[in-house]
């Protein structure tokens, strides 16, 4: 039944979200939940294939190397079975965890970088520029974002010509992906951490540095961006969620890299030739499966630390 | 519609329930006891409360925040949290005790019975509907009246707490504070009920509007007959307004009685403490009387006299054992160790205040404890 | 609902499509296969009628702004799109009204299904806080909101279809089959139209419960509620007439601001089961780098959201009297 909140003699006390409430702490607090717990376990499970699959699968097999029958099903030598070319289903998928998490690592950066940048600047400066950025955020939140990421990735990938240059270990053809989703997909973090920093604007402190003569960068650096942090990370993690589901829809319409293949990729492969139609259900089960764990483990996460960090959802359940 | 038409001074229109007993008093509330259940704790929000309504009568319910008043206006409807329980004790409305009752059973009796006037109507009320229909809303549900007579009843309601007819197709956010609290007296009144409980009914209004709200109240009880539980940590409200009060203090009874009699005379030295620290515009001025200290942890009530860390009649006594309720020949209840059972009512058991205290609770090094008990001294 | 509103609603729309109409005439002359390059002959393949005809319509021989950028606008205004690289030169705008209609059915019965079933989830979850119901249907919602549309519909389709075989495989219709009557046509496209519609449905349905479920359980913290409970009100009325009427609000607008998402699922999904509509030939497109037709696509979607939201904002307004004014 549904009914006034209880009376009791005490009020619960009130804990602000402190600034650099500590890394540690903060972590503590994850291992206590069981949503916390479960995201930080597969997350550190796919961490550890990202940062060396060769440990575990060997070198990313290429059309040149590959051993198995064509679209061969699961047996001992191939766990996951083996591709239309006979590569091994299982390395092909460890070895595109890294691509796949390493994209969206960049492209939330970007997003993110970008979106809180101009959520403090505009709720700070507040004004004609803020309401000039906030129709431009509303217009990209209101526009298929991902029809403008297939042009602008069709468009800048035929001015950049196909080459085989790599920067950081990334063909140029996936850091457009990466530049792209970060260009599209700022408005949503710029939003929430503009309303946080205007709540935060008519806080006292604020005041006294403006009157101390601090300057509007000083104040956005040293004052605004501590308090402003706990909802950044928060809105990281979930957006990092967001960043491999889109890298991974972009990569299966056909913008991905078959010699850089991530999950997304190996599924746009699995389509094409017609695996699910077939019956060939190891193809791209496996990638499937790893998005699918990857974004729930962030989304878990990202809710723990929403719950932890947030003051606001403190007392609630 | 017999009843639509409203009632005629005095006397309620809807027949009684069937179970009532027409010779019992309105309201009898005995012994009631509400817990609430915390994971690790369980607070005692009402212990043994109580009290009698009777017909047409006023009574308000006085204490601090968290004494347990709103809780035992919402218990005896059963308003309650999931984690809340009626321990023990009856709640007689004519007789009919609501405690036992099965929740379904219950329903019958909230705001045809017995309404409630919520504080803060401000979202008390839904704001995307209509005034009028929210208060012809239990008209239609509770008592199966046709649409456009309960409409047509709902206006009337509104011009009889003084809003004008036309007001009516409003939203609640269109509508001014005082407004709102008088549509909410107006919907506590569309079903005739035997009593309104008003929960703070004028704290979030400002002054003026506080005294048309009240004047509202008396105009109400004088041409319907009205019953009412007013209840406020605002004496002044129940001066105003109430027959009886009822002091409450962490969760127990303090003192009960006829208002006049109460405030002119208290007994408890807690209802001394709250009449003596509200202002008073007319008389002299004075330094505020401060009750230093706060309430006790009601997940471990004290099993002596609640009040004994702040009182400066305390003694050993008060520290050790409960006192009891006693009824004193001039009608009003009390639950001090000063008046024990077979006084007089006029001389308490013992005069002098106590030592100043040492220790008065969480607040200790407060300075008012020294002059505590100290009649009002002139600060000229 | 007051003129200003709706004025004030009206002019945000046309604002917005006014950019995006801008955004595209931008791209289109960043794009390699813009008129300029055309005229050049740089990108290969293209039929000379079609040089011929964008080389008037476009009016390249004129200055940038505001000749080119007004003869984009009027020709657009008129329907006039361009003509698609591929496809003998077939104008952008047959070739998107010839697609648009198996995307609508798709999609506009999928948001339907997915708005009623997931609202009414939501709101049961949200109500009975606590149950196997909500706990399951929670946990279930937020694996279906991690998974790509797309790998949804692989999945059902290798299930039902290869794996049962209880419908086709791709396409709206059967190939080559002329039917009987109008029944049969609507049977074999019922058929077709199954699990892609599973597909869309259960993707969405995931987020409009959750959003439903947090604002009920927010909705019944409300002091009105505690109004109606002790007005004596049955649950059911309660829900009905102040729980939920409050609680959709804010699913309302999450529910439009949701829609510029669902395209990438929406064009996934398509390409997964062949269904002959706006994804798939979005996708086509792309691989043939045939820019008149994504731009079309580009401009019709925006403006498909923009009115969405329009309509949102409109039906907001009319249930919450509050911001009427």
């Amino acid at each position: 039944m549904i009914a006034p909140p209880l009376p009791i003699a005490e009020e619960v006390p009130f804990q602000a979200a402190r600034p650099g409430a500590g890394a540690a702490h903060v972590f503590r607090q994850l291992l206590r939940r069981p949503n916390g717990l479960v995201g930080l376990a597969i997350l550190a499970v796919f961490t550890v294939l990202a940062i060396a699959p060769e440990l575990f699968v060997g070198p990313l097999e290429t059309a040149v190397t590959a051993t198995g029958p064509r679209l061969g099903p699961p047996s001992a030598e191939f766990p996951f079975g083996t591709d239309e070319v006979g590569r091994s289903v299982l390395n092909l998928t460890v070895h595109a965890t890294r691509i796949s998490m390493v994209i969206g690592l960049l492209a939330t950066i970007i997003t993110v970088g970008v979106g809180a940048v101009l959520g403090i600047l505009s709720g700070y400066v507040g004004g004609r520029f803020d309401s000039t950025m906030m129709r431009i955020a509303d217009f990209f939140l209101v526009m298929p974002t991902f029809v403008l990421a297939i042009i602008l990735t069709a468009i800048i990938r035929d001015v950049l010509g196909t080459g085989s240059k790599e920067i950081l270990g990334m063909r140029l053809s996936l850091l457009v992906i990466v530049v792209v989703i970060g260009l599209t997909s700022w408005s949503s973090t710029a939003r929430i951490i503009r309303s946080q920093v205007l709540s935060l604007r008519e806080r006292a402190f604020v005041d006294r540095a403006r009157v101390v003569g601090a300057s509007a960068g000083y104040i956005m650096r040293r004052h605004l961006l501590p308090n402003v942090m706990n909802l950044i990370v928060a809105n990281a993690v979930l957006t990092f969620a967001g960043a491999v589901l889109t890298e991974t829809t972009l990569s299966f319409v056909g913008l991905g890299d078959p010699f850089q293949p991530s999950w997304g990729q190996l599924l746009d492969a699995a389509r094409s030739v017609g695996a699910p139609g077939l019956g060939k259900w190891w193809y791209f089960v496996p990638a499937g499966t790893a998005v699918v764990l990857v974004v729930f483990a962030f989304t878990l996460l990202g809710n723990a630390l929403d719950e932890i960090l947030n003051p606001r959802r403190r007392g609630r359940s | 519609m017999s009843g639509a038409a409203g009632r005629v001074a005095g006397r309620r229109q809807w027949p009684l329930p069937r179970d009532a007993d027409p010779d019992a008093p309105l309201l009898e509330v005995e012994h009631l006891t509400t817990h609430f259940r915390l994971p690790n704790a369980t607070v005692h929000a009402v212990d043994d409360v109580s009290f009698r309504l009777n017909d047409g009568e006023a009574l308000g319910i006085a204490g601090e925040s968290g004494c347990g008043k709103t809780t035992t206006a919402l218990s005896l409807v059963r308003i309650l949290p999931s984690n809340a329980r009626i321990v023990s004790g009856t709640v007689k409305l004519f007789g009919i005790d609501l405690v036992q009752k099965s929740p379904a059973a219950l329903r019958r009796y909230r705001w045809r019975e017995i309404a409630i006037v919520f504080q803060g109507a401000m979202n008390a009320l839904n704001p995307v509907r209509r005034i009028r229909d929210q208060i012809a809303e239990p008209l239609e549900e509770r008592l199966q009246v046709p649409r456009r007579d309960a409409r047509k009843r709902a206006d009337e309601l509104l011009e009889l707490v003084g809003i004008p007819r036309g007001r009516g197709s409003a939203y609640p956010h269109e509508l001014s504070g005082g407004m709102r609290q008088r549509s909410m007296i107006a919907m506590a009144l569309a079903c005739d009920p035997a009593v309104i409980v008003g929960d703070e009914p004028t704290t979030a209004l400002d002054v003026m509007v506080q005294a048309q709200i009240l004047e509202l109240f008396e105009r109400l009880r004088h041409e319907l007959g009205l019953s009412l539980i007013l209840i406020t940590h605002d004496l002044s409200v129940i001066a105003e307004t109430c027959d009886r009060v009822l002091v409450m203090y962490a969760g127990k009874v303090a003192e009960e009685g006829a208002v006049s009699t109460v405030f002119r005379n208290p007994r408890h030295p807690y209802t001394g403490k709250l009449l003596g620290a509200f202002p008073n515009i007319r008389a002299d001025r004075r330094t505020l009387d401060v009750i230093p200290g706060s309430p006790p942890d009601l997940r471990e009530p004290p099993k002596a006299c609640p009040f004994a860390p702040r009182c400066p009649m305390a003694r050993d006594l008060c520290r050790e054992v409960m006192p009891p309720e006693v009824t004193l020949p001039d009608g009003v209840r009390v639950a001090c160790h000063l008046w024990p059972a077979g006084s007089d009512g006029v001389t308490p058991a013992w005069t002098t205040p106590s030592k100043p205290q040492l220790e008065i609770g969480a607040d200790a090094g407060v300075a008012a404890g020294a002059d505590a008990g100290a009649p009002a001294r002139d600060v000229a | 609902m007051g003129i200003r509103f709706l004025t004030r609603r009206l002019g945000g729309a046309v604002l917005t499509i006014v950019m995006i109409v801008l955004l595209n005439f931008v791209l289109f002359r960043m794009m390699p296969g813009s008129p300029e390059r055309i005229l050049l002959g740089r990108v290969p393949g293209v039929p000379p009628a079609v040089v011929e005809a964008t080389k008037i319509r476009w009016g390249l021989d004129k200055p940038l702004f505001p000749d080119q950028f007004v003869a984009y606008l009027a020709a657009t205004a008129k329907g006039d799109l361009g003509f698609s690289y591929g496809e003998r030169g077939r104008p952008v705008a047959d070739v998107l009204l010839q697609k648009l209609g198996p995307t609508l059915l798709l999609f506009g019965l999928g948001e339907l299904i997915a708005i009623v079933i997931g609202l009414a989830l939501g709101a049961y979850s949200g109500w009975r806080r606590g149950g196997i119901v909500d706990h399951v249907g929670n946990a279930v919602s937020l694996v279906l909101y991690a998974t790509p549309y797309f790998l949804l519909g692989m999945g059902l389709l290798l299930l039902f279809a290869t794996g049962l075989g209880w419908f086709p495989t791709f396409g709206m219709t059967e190939l080559g089959v002329t039917h009987a009557s109008f029944i049969d046509l609507l049977i074999d496209i019922g058929r077709h139209l199954f699990l892609p519609l599973a597909t869309v449905s259960l993707g969405l349905v995931g987020q409009y419960a959750i959003l439903m479920r947090s604002s009920v359980i927010e909705t019944m913290t409300e002091d009105y509620i505690t109004t109606a409970n002790a007005k004596g009100l049955t649950d059911g009325r309660i829900l009905r007439a102040h729980a939920l009427p409050n609680a959709l609000l804010p699913t309302v607008s999450l529910v439009a601001i949701n829609l510029g998402y669902v395209v990438a699922g929406a064009i996934t999904v398509e390409v997964v089961f062949n269904w002959p509509g706006l994804g798939t030939l979005t996708v086509e497109a792309l691989e043939a780098r045939d820019y008149p037709v994504l731009q079309g696509v580009f401009l019709l979607l925006s403006i498909t959201i923009v009115v969405a939201n329009l309509i949102a904002d409109l039906v907001y307004g009319m249930l919450d009297p509050r911001v009427r004014t």
